[in-house]
């Protein structure tokens, strides 16, 4: 990739795009087999294991890539666009898997903070546990947790599905605008809290709703998507759920609000 | 968007619509023909085992007529044919990614010229699309000096 530092009369150089490493090149040091590649993150940075992964899956067109020894590094396989396997060998740190778009990414470890955020399109496992504001500003795909999460679960989600198979935190849904949760153990204070949209089910104790999240009524199209996602998985038979939706009263779009209302379809 | 602000449709009146045709600067087949969109397999179209992102697409309505929205250049693409009765959804998501696959989505042409990063030109609707954004270079504005203090 061509070096992009812009030059100024003080002598002070920046990167026009705001990369941190803005020299850095893909290490080249991936194991490759046939149509699968295996990167051991251990002495890369986090931008040379994205460049990384990056060459292998756009440039060499590689559909299934494995990344061992992640060590809790940040912003690992951010912003990927392609369909394609990715799959973690231990636990990636905050932002992990944000901007995807296609990718069908298994976490075998745990995750931090923000772990999918404004993921597009795709799926995402993780094995054990993720932190707070797991899939953050979520717009589709499916991002399932076989664990429990922390606060904030889907904060200002706009589509795709969050699976829990543990319990949530506080202030679950928090303004979620469209797309559903599915939550198999409890959830903390403030479910739903100031939600404009969206569905939350949840299959055991609800300590607290949060703003303008109301009981909903059950339908046969809530059980087809409940059943469907947990076929796909491999979850087992589905619990029985709670449906919780917004109320209405605290947020509307109206003629007056075109452009807010296009920020969540 | 304001009043003031808002762009003139092709009639000269004000609107506050984002329309993928006045994007493009013309109407697609597609949008007219039902017969263009029906072979589309919208599961070979998504990751996994089901519809997955398009689960979330549904026909809206814009300007009055029947739409579906492209959040790929925040506009929506007018479905002017017939749609058959219970088919709505089926038929908003044929016609996205027929348009999302054709390469006319605004947002997605502007990749050629403005990308900044290696990334794909489509998307994963389709299997081998082209990589841009491989060398970018800063615009440099003629004449431009920066300013002294900096």
């Amino acid at each position: 990739m061509a070096g992009v530092s812009a030059g100024s009369k003080t002598g002070i150089s920046y990167d026009a795009r705001g990369l941190a490493e803005p020299d850095a090149e893909a290490p080249g040091t991936a194991e490759i087999d046939g149509g699968r590649a295996r990167i051991d993150a251990t002495d890369l940075t986090t931008r040379q294991i994205n460049l990384e992964l990056r060459r292998l899956i756009y440039g060499e067109g590689i559909a299934d890539v494995t990344v061992v020894n992640p060590g809790s590094k940040h912003s690992l396989a951010v912003g990927i666009l392609k369909r394609c396997q990715i799959t973690f060998e231990g636990s990636p740190g905050w932002f992990a898997c944000g901007l995807i778009d296609g990718p069908e990414v298994r976490i075998d470890g745990r995750v931090g903070w923000s772990c999918a955020e404004n993921m597009m399109s795709g799926s995402i496992v993780v094995e054990r546990s993720a932190g707070s504001l797991t899939g953050a500003a979520l717009r589709g795909g499916d991002l399932v947790v076989k664990g429990d999460v922390g606060a904030r679960t889907g904060i200002d989600q706009k589509g795709g599905t969050i699976i829990v198979t543990g319990s949530v935190g506080i202030n679950t849904g928090f303004m979620m605008q469209r797309g559903r949760q599915i939550i198999c153990g409890n959830a903390g204070n403030g479910l739903g809290d100031s939600m404009y949209d969206g569905t939350l089910y949840v299959a055991g104790r609800v300590a607290s709703l949060g703003i303008d999240c109301v009981p909903g009524e059950w339908t046969d199209a809530d059980a087809e998507v409940v059943e469907r996602k947990f076929r796909i998985y491999g979850l087992g038979p589905p619990p029985e759920f709670q449906k919780f939706v917004c109320g209405k009263q605290l947020h509307n779009y109206d003629s007056l609000e075109p452009s807010e209302r296009k920020l969540v379809i | 968007m304001s009043e003031t602000t808002a762009p003139r449709s092709d009639t000269g009146a004000r609107t506050v619509a984002i329309d993928a045709e006045q994007l493009a600067g013309k109407r697609f087949d597609y949008q007219s023909d039902m017969s263009l969109v029906e072979g589309i397999d919208l599961l070979a179209a998504t990751p996994g085992d089901d519809i997955n992102w398009l689960e979330d697409i549904e026909l809206l309505e814009e300007d009055g007529v029947p739409a579906v929205f492209d959040r790929y250049s925040n506009s929506f693409i007018k479905i002017y044919f017939d749609i058959p009765e219970g088919r709505e959804n089926e038929m908003a998501r044929k016609v996205l990614v027929k348009h999302l696959m054709e390469g006319n989505s605004y947002g997605i042409i502007l990749k050629d010229v403005h990308c900044k990063y290696e990334q794909v030109d489509l998307g994963p609707w389709v299997g081998e699309p082209r990589t841009v954004g491989t060398d970018w270079k800063p615009p440099v504005l003629e004449g431009w000096e920066p300013p002294a203090a900096h």
